[in-house]
């Protein structure tokens, strides 16, 4: 990075907090700095949710996914418009008719506060820990790369967030989130265009297409109904259906950036927009990953593309082991790209030939990146994240003119910004309105609460810093984050699905079912290998089958209510 | 459709929902083809 990048880095992720901040200040009402106002729209509040979303992981590990593995993750997307049509259709219009700032306002109207509490400190439980990730995940990677200091890239993306969420609340993460998604969208764009640019002239976009494809990088839809494929149509289409329900109609983090018009229709509007836009969106992240693949047939890429890490094992003695594999991978590299030149002169058995070649030195070269990846663990300096999240920051950093090299790292501090601040912000309202107003000051002013909000929006994050600060303790963190989600989110959607669609049952059997329904996912996860994905349906179904039934058996002279 | 709608607005919004999920459709459809195009 030169001058010219720190300078368009630091112009972007200041302006936008700056004009965020000039756009809310003066004094909010309650009201105001936990669900914003009526002047927000629903391109604001799409935008927002996409931001919130999206976060830094889809902009640093999507295209790595792509290169990797190809462009079936996409499939996992299939539920999530079907999930946001049930969520305009059922829950914004209660949330909306209860004036609700919180989603577990709802519980405790509906059913009773232990329930009501119940949901509350299961969210934040679950977000606390992954604020601390949004926050590492993308300064582990950065800071390796730059070579800029772990604490301090944890402190620019986590101090900035906090210091704009708390003075302006859920008006100013709408305004930010909308103008860092503006940014991250063009950034990407041109970075597809600077990606498909940069092919060989030997290579056509279209041949490229083809040749990527046969290499199993082009899969979007895979109609198998085979448990043990990972990426499926109708695996997607369930089970993101249900991870999709619960992330947005009961993760405070999402509900309040559509509740924040303050209008049924500029919500729905903004979740509708989400449910078009998300599944091409992320198509052509996942189809750049693609293009950078093979972009790298023909530019020969590092064995290994967390460079720090490689550096390291060579200072440690064990140049002599790399080397050896470093020259194997040097003839396969070279190989290949002979091979996808003739592939376009070729045709017929020819063709079939070359294509099992070219499939043969593919999984070569990525046998000769495992073998350097083991090296790197004798070395002892194993990287805690994975190898195709350097991918895409690899390619930014040595294939973009500098300028853009500085926005597309603005790219990722914005996401990290836009998903971290959404986070705090619900964090920070629902300590303050399902804890603090109910249970320790339930009658001060509106001031009052205004103040608590700040206080613990700021607690929050400084949380979310102690806990990205300590993160490089756990092992496999992204997949920590994914699994921490689904093992909570099944008893969450479980409490509000029982509360619209069981008429007759009433809080302490759901309390209680979804007490038992929390510890069997516990016990299933701690006993058994299920995918995680399943825990979100398994821990709603338990909810919604042993809440009736408790209400029959041990909670039969309670009376239930039928509904809000 | 649900409380907070009446007649009218439940109408036009089962309408907006049939139009997502008709786009939603078409985007498979393209992906498939596109997964038939280049595998």
């Amino acid at each position: 990075m030169n001058r010219l990048d720190y300078l368009v880095l630091i112009a972007t992720i200041l302006a936008i907090p700056l004009y965020g901040l000039w756009r809310t200040r003066g004094s909010a009402s309650l009201g105001q700095y936990l669900k914003g106002d009526a002047s927000i729209r629903w391109a604001t509040i799409g935008l927002s949710v996409l931001a919130t979303q999206a976060g830094p992981i889809t902009f640093l590990s999507m295209p790595g996914q792509g290169y990797e593995s190809g462009i079936g993750f996409i499939q996992n997307y299939f539920g999530q418009p079907l999930a946001l049509i049930v969520v305009c259709a059922v829950f914004v219009p209660i949330y909306q008719r209860l004036k609700v700032y919180t989603a577990y306002q709802y519980l405790g109207e509906r059913f009773d506060q232990k329930t009501q509490l119940l949901g509350a400190f299961l969210f934040l439980v679950q977000r606390g820990i992954a604020a601390g990730i949004t926050i590492y995940a993308p300064a582990i990677v950065l800071s390796a790369l730059l070579g800029w200091r772990l604490n301090l890239t944890i402190w620019l993306a986590g101090g900035l967030v906090i210091i704009y969420t708390v003075v302006g609340g859920t008006k100013i993460v709408s305004i930010t989130q909308r103008y860092q998604m503006i940014v991250i969208l063009v950034g990407m764009a041109i970075a597809f265009a600077v990606a498909v640019y940069r092919l060989s002239p030997d290579l056509s976009l279209e041949h490229a297409l083809s040749v990527a494809g046969k290499m199993g990088k082009l899969e979007a839809v895979n109609f198998s109904v085979d448990p043990h494929k990972r990426y499926t149509f109708w695996s997607g289409l369930i089970g993101g259906f249900f991870l999709a329900l619960s992330y947005f109609g009961a993760d405070q983090s999402q509900v309040q950036r559509y509740l924040a018009g303050g209008s049924l229709k500029e919500s729905r509007l903004g979740l509708l927009f989400n449910a078009v836009v998300k599944v091409p969106m992320q198509f052509f992240i996942l189809l750049l990953g693609a293009i950078v693949f093979m972009f790298y047939q023909f530019e020969k890429p590092p064995v290994y593309f967390n460079q720090p890490a490689y550096q390291r094992a060579l200072e440690s003695g064990y140049g002599p082991q790399l080397a050896a594999v470093q020259t194997q991978f040097d003839d396969v590299f070279t190989q290949k790209r002979a091979v996808i030149r003739a592939f376009a002169d070729v045709s017929g058995t020819e063709r079939g030939a070359a294509m099992a070649k070219l499939q043969e030195l593919d999984a070569r070269a990525r046998e000769l990146r495992n073998q350097t990846k083991g090296i790197l663990t004798q070395a002892g300096v194993d990287p805690k994240s994975k190898e195709s999240d350097y991918v895409f920051i690899t390619f930014i950093l040595q294939q973009m003119p500098h300028g853009l090299v500085g926005l597309l790292i603005a790219v990722i501090l914005c996401a990290t910004m836009s998903a971290t601040s959404a986070i705090l912000n619900a964090l920070g309202s629902t300590t303050a309105i399902d804890f603090y107003r109910p249970l320790i000051r339930p009658n001060a002013s509106d001031h009052h609460y205004v103040v608590a909000a700040k206080a613990l929006t700021a607690a929050w994050g400084l949380i979310a810093i102690a806990v990205a600060s300590f993160a490089s303790l756990v092992e496999n963190l992204i997949e920590a984050g994914n699994i921490l989600g689904s093992v909570f989110y099944g008893s969450i959607l479980g409490l509000f699905l029982a509360g619209f669609f069981i008429r007759r049952v009433s809080g302490s059997p759901v309390f209680f079912a979804a007490v038992l329904a929390q510890t069997l996912v516990f016990v299933l996860f701690a006993t058994t290998n299920i995918g995680y994905l399943w825990y979100n349906f398994i821990g709603c179904a338990a909810v919604l089958i042993l809440a009736p039934v408790l209400q029959q058996t041990v909670f039969r002279n309670t009376e239930g209510s039928a509904g809000v | 459709m649900n409380v907070g709608d009446d007649k009218q607005g439940a109408r036009s919004w089962r309408k907006a929902y049939g139009l997502a999920l008709s786009l939603f459709a078409v985007e498979v459809v393209f992906l498939y083809l596109f997964t038939i195009r280049f595998s």
